[in-house]
């Protein structure tokens, strides 16, 4: 596995009977829906083996089964804390299954929702990394203020976790009124709360001694891993699925992508914050920016009935007649990829020319990064485990889909 | 007279009241039932949140303690097949009487003293160290894997705390020449923390280790060994567990008091002359203070790591207290005490 002299040798003690084995989870205080079996020496960890697969949902199996539009909200219930993102990549290969193209009020709209969805992810992860070393302060202040998040999103788009919002063609609802206002005051607290967040936790001596040095994970390693999302960038690759301008309306917004080179849990951490920081920058940018049209491409408005569509316009939300559902795929593949907050997801989708789609992939972010359990803790102390569990995000329904 | 004034003449007696009503049995479970409730208040207020609030609503939620305290008592005691049974039942037992005998040696008020002994300090200390021993107890009559490596961890912790412990205290003892709490209190004119402020250092945070509570609480590391050596244990036993930490606490901030603070200093005439005990009201505001401002740590801290914990305990505690029994020593030759 590792270069590293050290591991290796730990790695050939696995099967000794020196070797003392602690299954951590599935029913264990901080394991997530999963287990770890640990293999200790004194206090030295040995190996860790992530066994993964307790919340398997048969997702892409059952996603064949839908009529494709169907599987939007089901495919959302993978990654429940981030479900525009997660969803944003099939509606993309549909979208070019389908040979639509959005407008751009709804590409507007939808970097929107992202970039709300990846703040209030990464305060979700945040928190637990602060439970994680029985920090309960930082735990309890990121789910309170992810909390002001969900409610924006709620705000626009009716549901709190699964919005559900994109959809083949552009979006369900437009901007509700006064949206801006409370964005902007949401984003001003926010800052706010970033700063304490410094103060309390990533500052704190505590912390950083739990934190800095442990996990580190080096850029070559994390090249040959296939790393993604924040776990890569904190490693120093500036690798960003929103750079590649398939989806949203990234190329046209001014932010950047930040990177760090130690590649340690508390690099991880604080790329988190940095993230967040530019997210909000993205929401400011696409609040003043977002230009007047029509919400969903002028092909599918046309399916809805002429007074239907006179009220859509002018509620700005949309009632499909059951007609959507059964949208037949054109025969092909298509492929999409998007960021989400834990890193990139990868859509595969094979049409045979039905309404169901005949095969659906997804490869999702925290599968990727599950390799990193059984690569960085060894060497490590036990009570390591923790901190490189908290630095990954790591989010088991994802994982198993 | 007769049968009812003797009665009332042995509760009220120091060698009586001391160890059942205060400072210690009765007070202890008053003070475990507040300072968890305080401690959950505070952390609560730190972090945007309500905390306890429903039982006994008008006085938010006060009795809350209480409550989880009687669910406890009826929760079933599940006693695993697999441990030795007659340790895995008796250890918390004796734990909680190890942390409740050490009060019997607390002065209360002067010359209200339910053991006066010469060497109460000592006592009191050594009293403590039984307990670390009645956990391992626990951790190897558990069988279990989690338990195990938090009795280890309890070992290990000891090693960091408890020399650190005896010689600040012993530095204070030097200072004041005697080995004796009630003496200590007489000889503080000017109060022991700002005589020798790196004994206190020292003292404040091993007591706080020796506790286990943040940011030291490496025992219960919930997120890796569950609760330690008290994974097994459920009703009321696990109870008992839980409040060993904060009852050893109490102690603790108890004789800091008495050793730095000028103990019950200053006593209030007209309690004292009610009842002896009653001047002793001054002692326990402060103890409880200094018990309410280590549970707030809770809300500023995580935990450390157990390597960590030693090397604090080894490189910087322990030089901290040997540089405090060298100022005592020169606080003593240059005759300021």
């Amino acid at each position: 596995m590792s270069s590293s002299v050290v591991t290796r040798r730990l790695l050939a003690k696995e099967g000794d009977e020196s070797v003392y084995e602690v299954f951590i989870g599935p029913q264990h205080p901080a394991s997530g829906h999963m287990r770890f079996i640990v293999r200790l020496q004194g206090d030295v960890i040995v190996s860790v083996d992530p066994d993964i697969g307790w919340v398997h949902r048969t997702m892409e199996k059952l996603a064949e089964t839908k009529e494709s539009i169907k599987a939007i909200p089901l495919l959302e219930r993978m990654t429940i804390i981030d479900s525009q993102n997660v969803t944003i990549g099939y509606v993309r290969a549909l979208e070019k299954l389908l040979g639509v193209e959005p407008p751009p009020r709804a590409k507007y709209l939808r970097t929107l929702l992202s970039e709300i969805n990846r703040i209030a992810s990464h305060l979700y992860g945040m928190g637990l990394a602060g439970i994680f070393v029985n920090h309960s302060t930082m735990f309890m202040w990121c789910f309170g203020d992810r909390e002001v998040w969900i409610q924006l999103a709620e705000d626009l788009t009716g549901a709190r976790l699964t919005h559900s919002y994109s959809v083949p063609g552009g979006v369900r609802r437009d901007l509700p009124q006064g949206f801006k206002e409370k964005a902007l005051k949401a984003i001003r607290y926010m800052e706010k709360r970033l700063e304490d967040y410094y103060r309390i936790f990533f500052n704190n001596p505590q912390v950083r001694a739990r934190y800095e040095g442990v996990g580190v994970l080096k850029k070559s390693d994390a090249k040959r891993l296939g790393i993604v999302g924040p776990n890569l960038r904190a490693s120093g690759v500036k690798y960003d699925a929103r750079l590649l301008g398939d989806y949203g309306v990234y190329d046209e917004l001014d932010f950047e992508v930040p990177t760090m080179e130690e590649g340690d849990a508390m690099a991880r951490l604080l790329l988190r914050g940095e993230e967040i920081k530019q997210s909000m920058n993205i929401i400011r940018q696409v609040l003043d920016k977002i230009p007047d049209g029509p919400i969903m491409a002028e092909k599918y408005m046309r399916l809805v009935p002429p007074k239907l569509r006179e009220q859509a316009l002018k509620e700005g939300r949309i009632k499909f007649p059951g007609i959507f559902a059964n949208l037949k795929l054109p025969k092909g593949e298509a492929v999409a990829r998007a960021e989400m907050g834990h890193g990139e997801i990868f859509y595969h989708v094979i049409s045979d020319g039905t309404k169901k789609p005949y095969r659906v992939r997804v490869v999702t972010p925290a599968f990727r990064n599950v390799i990193l359990f059984r690569f960085l803790p060894p060497g490590h102390r036990f009570m390591d485990f923790p901190p490189i569990y908290g630095s990954l995000d790591y989010f088991p329904p994802e994982a198993d889909r | 007279m007769g049968v009812v004034g003797m009665l009332i003449r042995i509760a009220l007696s120091p060698q009586f009241f001391g160890p059942i009503v205060f400072p210690g049995l009765l007070t202890v479970l008053v003070v475990l039932l507040s300072i968890i409730w305080v401690e959950r208040k505070i952390a609560a207020r730190v972090q945007m949140r309500v905390g306890p609030l429903y039982v006994l609503k008008p006085l938010g939620g006060a009795i809350q303690m209480l409550a989880d305290g009687l669910r406890f008592f009826f929760q079933e005691f599940i006693i695993p097949e697999s441990t030795d049974k007659l340790v895995f039942v008796a250890a918390p037992i004796v734990a909680m009487a190890f942390a409740i005998l050490p009060f019997a040696f607390i002065p209360v008020a002067p010359k209200f003293i339910p053991y006066s002994v010469p060497y109460s300090m000592p006592v009191f200390l050594g009293l403590n160290t039984v307990i670390p021993l009645t956990i391992l107890a626990m951790a190897w009559g558990s069988n279990n894997k989690f338990s195990i490596q938090g009795g280890i961890r309890e070992a290990y912790m000891t090693m960091a705390y408890e020399a650190v412990l005896f010689i600040a205290a012993y530095a204070m003892a030097l200072l004041y020449g005697t080995l004796d709490f009630a003496e200590m209190v007489d000889a503080q004119g000017i109060p022991g923390i700002i005589l020798n402020p790196f004994s206190a250092a020292a003292f404040f945070v091993a007591m706080i280790m020796s506790a286990g509570k943040l940011p030291f609480d490496i025992v219960e590391g919930e997120q890796e060994i569950v609760a330690g050596p008290f994974t097994e244990y459920s009703g009321i036993a696990f109870g008992l567990t839980m409040g060993i930490g904060y009852v050893q606490l109490y102690g603790f901030t108890l004789a800091f008091t008495l050793m730095y603070l000028s103990g019950w200093n200053p006593v209030p005439a007209q309690l004292y002359s009610i009842y002896p005990a009653l001047g002793g009201i001054m002692l326990f505001v402060k103890a409880y203070l200094l018990l309410m401002f280590i549970v707030f740590l809770r809300s500023v801290y995580g935990r450390y790591r157990l390597d960590q914990a030693l090397r604090i305990g080894w490189r910087k505690l322990f030089p901290l207290s040997i540089i405090a029994v060298f100022f005592s020593i020169l606080l003593r030759v240059i005759g300021i005490v």
